[in-house]
């Protein structure tokens, strides 16, 4: 493509953010892949020749993040080789006390680091115009993308627009959202009457085509379980009448929800090799979901392998909203441990109370099923 | 097991010494003190306990003292059915050897430490440490109650007596669970350790992330109030810029309006000056329209006054005439009364005179009467002093005619009674003395056919002269009833002498006439008395006499003939002066002021004349009040007409000097400007008003078109407001930037950092809490769950070994002997002839018995079972009777017949009476 542009788009860094799943020391590493990711983003910038990298909203977790992440974050941008425009987004929305208006910001900010905080054009490179539609407010009053275009005529031929904004498409939100959402047909308009020549979005964590020059870039590296895509950086080619978006894998973190049914130890092999087969096991957090019971033994096979998992991956958890592994005691396990007298008749006791459905009666009957195996 | 021999050598103070033990029975090993019967026990458990290359103290102290020699121990037993030859040497020449026949007869050795492991683990595999510990009874410790609770032998001997199943595993299992509750729990069930530690960390973590998530809430209510401080402020300093462009609008406004204003109050001055001057005109002619009318009104009234004033004197010359008028009638009123007292007085005058004359006639009437009664009382008087006789006298007197008659009865009973008769011719003379003839006298000489009867007491003498004297002589009572008649009788008669009378009638007599003389004096002297009463007549008389003249009838006849009183003249011709003041029936009629000229005597008459003299007097004292009343009246009336004629004259006096002035001031007024100029000039300034009020409303009218009377106000509330907005504004202003100080602050803090940060610690600390609590709360269930079915074991295993116990000690104590267990199986209580008494409470010698009772009785319990063990007593029965050993002996000697029993002792005769025992002797 002759008089093309190629430049690169990400969003959602949420730098600062925590992770309750990771642990102390999952989250200081998980913390640092994210700033790991934006450094890979100048590598991406480097390799592809990039113009310049726009990063549409919510750059911090918050605006009254610590200094450190500030620091760090200026550290991770000066890496990339060119130009960044910066988005505000809903998390470090230009309210009062903004983090973009900060000493701290300001004294530290890189010098080929942009700040989109208002509507006016910003030529970034010859030919090519940015406008932005910064979040002023946590609670937009209205199309938070609007403010970004809605004053637009059509650009001069031969100067490509990029619009920058934050934010959920009505069509994406499933009407869940609180804050008013982003017009997707008059973006779609402004795009089709030549307004503007490429959308970038933020807010949605999963890389998302919503039309080809309308795109969420997708968070840098994985935040959640429920992302679908996350992890890219867009490489965007935009040229006269023609445009390429093309993801580039930057994150290294995996996130995986997995759901089993334990009944007995077949199912539990089947689990231990799931496990096994997954990569990269020291970035990854899983969160398992299960149905099921199982006899005593297997019950402390399985507590004993989550527990060791644990040490291998980030994380493993078990999703207590969708957990529902019982304990299934039968004589024959109760049986085998040869117990006689008063400990069988309290184990036995114990055993009738979990069938009664006494859950108590469930993890006491464990616990005394591994003393009295150690014990025998 | 079975101890079959233990072989000590240079062990303490041993140098070589062998012992064997029946495999059964009852064994008694005796030997003096310090021959090393304890060593014995000693190096059984050392042998077992210590490797050969032990350092131990205990293998130091078994060294004999003063000898680098090597201490060994060999012992042979058997565990299980294997026999066992365990050999060790500490010290010196260290060596262990083991040599095993197993039951089949096959025969294994270790030597060194796999002898040791070998030998420990077939002692662990055999050999209950409880059990060992509790039948194994070291010196000094058979006091000891066992407490055999976890002993596994026991429990399994005693489950398989009650039925109950073998528990063979749970011993582990209790110490893991308790061990595993522990954990979280302290023994009184509260949380502790690390769990303990987690509930603190919870609430330390919600308590900072409580505080973190307060800091950041305030942070967002700050980026609130600045964002609309921020809209605000937009808000205010729009409607300021706004409003000060009206401002200025206002002033060029004024600025073309302050011409107009400035012609207006030119104008409004000299409208005002008109007005002064005519104002000054119109009180001119004001104040001459004022003189005249004064003139003219003072004139009048002038005239008025003079008039009243006159005819005011008119009326108090009449008041004066009347004054004098009435006056004069009281003089004569006065007059009248005077004549009508002096009517009154005469009549008093003549009333008491009648009233003296009555008196006097009355008071001689009284005085005649009381010189007939005082006749009367001196007659009274002399007919009661001739009487002598009173009442007493006359009782007196009966009272003496009583004694004699009395006397002559007692002298005739008692003296003798003669009748004398005389039947012949023949004289009979009586004589003698003291005779009595009764009523008769004692004739001294009878006639013929007489007869006298004769009371003797003195001496009759009858004689019949020449014929015959009789005497007849009283005896000596007769002479003293003589006397007492006699005495009696003298008695009598002075008493009627003094009387001057007869006899007791006559006495009698004179005292009722004594009585009605009394009585007739009595009534003469009241009478006396009511007659002086009011004192002596005579006084009173001679003073009425005195009073009414020389001769009573003469004075009254002179004082009537003179009494006659004038009547009153002329008043009726006075009337005329009193018509006003009378009713008509109060009209006097003069005819009854004529006294009559009445009887001298006729005291209701001049009375009459008296009460209507008093009439008249009063109705003159009535005329002449009346009279009083209308002179007083008269003259309070005339005083006024005085008064009101002078005030009258003052009045008109000051109207005539005010009516002058008035007519000079008006005088003085015209002579500076006559009436006509001075209406001429107020007409004159009125024009000239008007001109200037007509040239103000054209001014006004222009001020009005351009609305500048309003445009100043309008000015200032202008200025007002932008004042107000600007002070708005600043505050705005000031707000803001405080509250974005604040953010800024915050944002250096990392607040929102520190509130995640917070919050994930908060979770983590939760998340190891609830996970600690579901153990701790497994473990707590586990742990109760077990100790309750434990609880209801034991209760069950006790049953047992109470009653082995029991039946044991029966054949000690008697059939009343009972035990009670507690928890751990340890006897709690014992029951003898009914009395229970908890162990502590027993005597020394009791409690010693009934140690070896309970473990005889475990023993016996576990004998069957591989894994019973010796029974070894290091010295016993030190506090037992003679009675009690012979009995404790039997039962020693019995426990022999189930398993093996040692006893070591240096007093063989407190086991004399165990029966069929072995007795092993020690030599020093």
């Amino acid at each position: 493509m002759d008089d093309s542009i190629t430049f690169l788009h990400s969003s959602d860094w949420q730098l600062g953010m925590m992770r309750r799943f990771l642990g102390p020391d999952g989250q200081a590493r998980w913390g640092q892949a994210r700033l790991d990711a934006v450094a890979r983003i100048g590598e991406v910038a480097a390799a592809t020749g990039a113009a310049f990298v726009v990063v549409t909203g919510d750059v911090f977790e918050h605006n009254q993040v610590e200094r450190q992440t500030i620091l760090r974050a200026c550290e991770a941008l000066k890496r990339i080789p060119v130009p960044v425009v910066l988005l505000p987004g809903n998390h470090d929305a230009l309210e009062p006390g903004s983090l973009w208006t900060s000493a701290q910001w300001q004294a530290h900010q890189p010098e080929q680091v942009t700040v989109l905080t208002g509507t006016e054009p910003l030529e970034i490179a010859p030919g090519v115009e940015i406008v932005g539609a910064p979040w002023r407010s946590r609670r937009p009053l209205s199309d938070p993308a609007a403010p970004g275009y809605a004053d637009l005529t059509p650009a001069e031929p031969g100067t490509t627009r990029i619009l920058l904004a934050h934010g959920q498409l009505t069509s994406l939100s499933g009407g869940m959202s609180d804050v008013p959402t982003i017009d997707q047909a008059a973006l779609e308009a402004a795009v089709a009457d030549g307004r503007l020549q490429y959308v970038g979005l933020g807010d949605r964590h999963s890389t998302t085509r919503v039309t080809d020059r309308i795109w969420f870039s997708g968070t840098q590296e994985v935040t959640s379980p429920e992302e679908d895509a996350p992890g890219n950086v867009l490489k965007v080619t935009v040229g006269a009448g023609e445009i390429e978006v093309e993801p580039v894998r930057v994150g290294a973190w995996h996130m995986v929800d997995h759901r089993v049914e334990l009944f007995d130890e077949e199912s539990l092999t089947a689990l231990e090799d799931w496990f096994a087969e997954l990569p990269e096991k020291e970035r990854t957090y899983v969160r398992l979901a299960g149905d099921g019971s199982l006899a005593l033994p297997l019950l402390s096979r399985l507590d004993a392998m989550i527990d060791a998992q644990g040490e291998v991956f980030a994380s493993v958890e078990r999703w207590a909203k969708f957990w529902t592994v019982r304990p299934a005691p039968d004589a024959a396990d109760l049986d085998a441990l040869q117990l006689s007298g008063p400990a069988r008749a309290a184990m036995e006791e114990l055993r009738q109370a979990l069938a009664g459905g006494d859950e108590g009666a469930g993890a006491a009957l464990s616990l005394m099923h591994r003393l009295a195996r150690d014990a025998g | 097991m079975r101890l079959l021999s233990l072989a000590l050598r240079d062990f303490r103070g041993v140098r070589d010494r062998i012992v064997r033990f029946p495999a059964l029975g009852t064994t008694v090993v005796v030997g003096d003190n310090e021959v090393g019967k304890s060593s014995l026990v000693e190096a059984f458990g050392l042998v077992f306990d210590l490797p050969d290359d032990s350092k131990s103290t205990r293998i130091r102290d078994i060294q004999p003292v003063g000898q680098d020699v090597g201490p060994e121990v060999t012992v042979e037993l058997t565990l299980g059915n294997r026999e066992l030859s365990y050999t060790k040497r500490w010290l010196k020449n260290r060596s262990t050897e083991l040599a095993v026949v197993e039951a089949d007869g096959r025969r294994r050795s270790w030597t060194g430490r796999e002898a040791h492991n070998e030998a420990e683990r077939l002692f662990r595999q055999h050999v209950d440490p409880v059990l060992w510990q509790t039948l194994m009874v070291s010196q000094g410790q058979s006091l000891v109650l066992p407490t055999p609770a976890d002993a596994e032998p026991l429990i399994t001997a005693v489950t398989a007596e009650s039925g109950t199943p073998v528990d063979g595993a749970s011993m582990p299992l209790v110490t893991a669970v308790e061990h595993e509750y522990l954990r979280y729990w302290t023994r009184g069930g509260r949380a502790t350790g690390d769990f303990a530690r987690s509930e603190k960390a919870v609430a330390t973590a919600e308590l900072t992330a409580a505080q973190a998530l307060k800091a950041m809430e305030e942070v967002q209510q700050d980026i609130r109030r600045a964002e609309r401080l921020t809209l605000d402020l937009q808000d205010v300093t729009g409607r300021l810029t706004d409003h000060l462009t009206s401002v200025e609008e206002l002033r060029e406004r004024k600025k073309a309006t302050d011409e107009i204003l400035l012609r207006r109050d030119s104008v409004r001055h000299r409208a005002e000056t008109a007005r002064a001057r005519l104002e000054n005109h119109t009180r001119t002619r004001v104040e001459r329209e004022r003189l005249l009318d004064e003139a003219e009104r003072f004139a009048k009234i002038d005239a008025e006054l003079a008039e009243r004033r006159s005819d005011a004197e008119t009326v108090a010359r009449t008041a004066v005439e009347s004054v004098h008028a009435a006056e004069a009638a009281l003089a004569e009123v006065v007059e009248l009364k005077d004549a009508r007292r002096t009517d009154v007085q005469e009549a008093e005058r003549q009333v008491s005179e009648l009233m003296d004359r009555a008196e006097l006639d009355r008071l001689l009437g009284q005085q005649a009467e009381l010189v007939d009664v005082r006749a009367r009382i001196a007659a009274a008087g002399t007919v009661l002093d001739r009487i002598k006789v009173d009442d007493a006298l006359v009782v007196a007197l009966e009272s003496a005619r009583a004694e004699v008659v009395e006397a002559r009865a007692a002298l005739a009973a008692g003296v003798p009674e003669v009748s004398v008769r005389r039947l012949g011719a023949e004289p009979v003379e009586l004589s003698g003395t003291g005779l009595d003839g009764g009523a008769r006298e004692v004739p001294s000489e009878l006639g013929f056919d007489e007869s006298a009867e004769v009371l003797v007491s003195g001496e009759l003498v009858v004689g019949v002269p020449g014929q015959v004297e009789v005497t007849v002589r009283a005896g000596g009572e007769a002479a003293t009833l003589r006397s007492r008649v006699d005495e009696a009788v003298r008695r009598e008669k002075d008493l009627l002498k003094k009387a001057g009378v007869k006899d007791v009638a006559a006495a009698r007599e004179l005292l009722r006439k004594a009585d009605t003389a009394t009585a007739e004096l009595h009534e003469a002297r009241r009478t006396e008395r009511t007659l002086t009463t009011g004192g002596d007549p005579g006084e009173r008389i001679a003073v009425l006499t005195a009073r009414l003249g020389v001769g009573a009838d003469d004075d009254v006849e002179a004082e009537e003939g003179g009494g006659k009183q004038p009547a009153v003249e002329g008043v009726p011709g006075q009337m005329s002066l009193f018509e006003e003041f009378a009713s008509p029936h109060d009209t006097l009629d003069f005819e009854d002021f004529e006294v009559p000229v009445s009887a001298p005597d006729d005291l209701a008459g001049a009375q009459r004349a008296l009460e209507e003299a008093r009439d008249a007097l009063a109705e003159v004292e009535r005329l002449l009040g009346d009279a009083e009343f209308a002179a007083a009246q008269a003259r309070k009336a005339a005083d006024e007409d005085r008064s009101e004629a002078q005030q009258a004259r003052a009045r008109s006096e000051l109207a005539g000097e005010r009516l002058a002035a008035a007519v000079e001031a008006l005088e003085a007024a015209r002579d500076l400007l006559d009436d006509d100029a001075v209406s001429a000039a107020e007409a004159e300034a009125t024009g000239e008003v008007e001109a200037v009020l007509e040239e103000l409303a054209a001014v006004q009218e222009q001020a009005d078109a351009a609305g500048a009377d309003q445009i100043a106000g309008e000015l200032t509330d202008a200025l007002a407001v932008a004042a107000r907005l600007q002070g708005e504004r600043d505050t705005l202003r000031d707000a803001l930037r405080t509250t974005e100080g604040r953010l800024e602050q915050s944002g250096r803090d990392g607040l929102a950092t520190r509130r995640d940060l917070a919050e994930l610690e908060l979770a983590g600390v939760r998340a190891e809490h609830d996970s600690l609590q579901r153990r701790a709360e497994a473990a707590r269930r586990v742990h109760e769950t077990l100790s309750r079915h434990r609880a209801e074991a034991q209760t069950k295993y006790s049953e047992p070994l109470q009653s082995r116990i029991e039946s044991l000690g029966r054949s000690v104590y008697g059939p009343s002997f009972r035990v009670w267990l507690d928890d751990d199986l340890a006897v709690a209580e014992r029951e003898l002839d009914g009395a229970r008494l908890p162990v502590e409470a027993l005597s020394t010698g009791a409690q010693e018995q009934l140690a070896i009772i309970t473990r005889l009785a475990i023993s016996h319990l576990v004998s069957t079972g591989e894994s019973s063990v010796p029974v070894i007593f290091d010295d016993a029965l030190g506090w037992s009777d003679k009675a009690r050993l012979r009995d404790m002996g039997a039962l020693l000697g019995r426990a022999g017949d189930h398993g093996q029993i040692i006893i070591l002792t240096c007093m063989p005769d407190r086991y004399e009476y165990v029966p069929k025992a072995t007795f092993i002797k020690l030599d020093a």
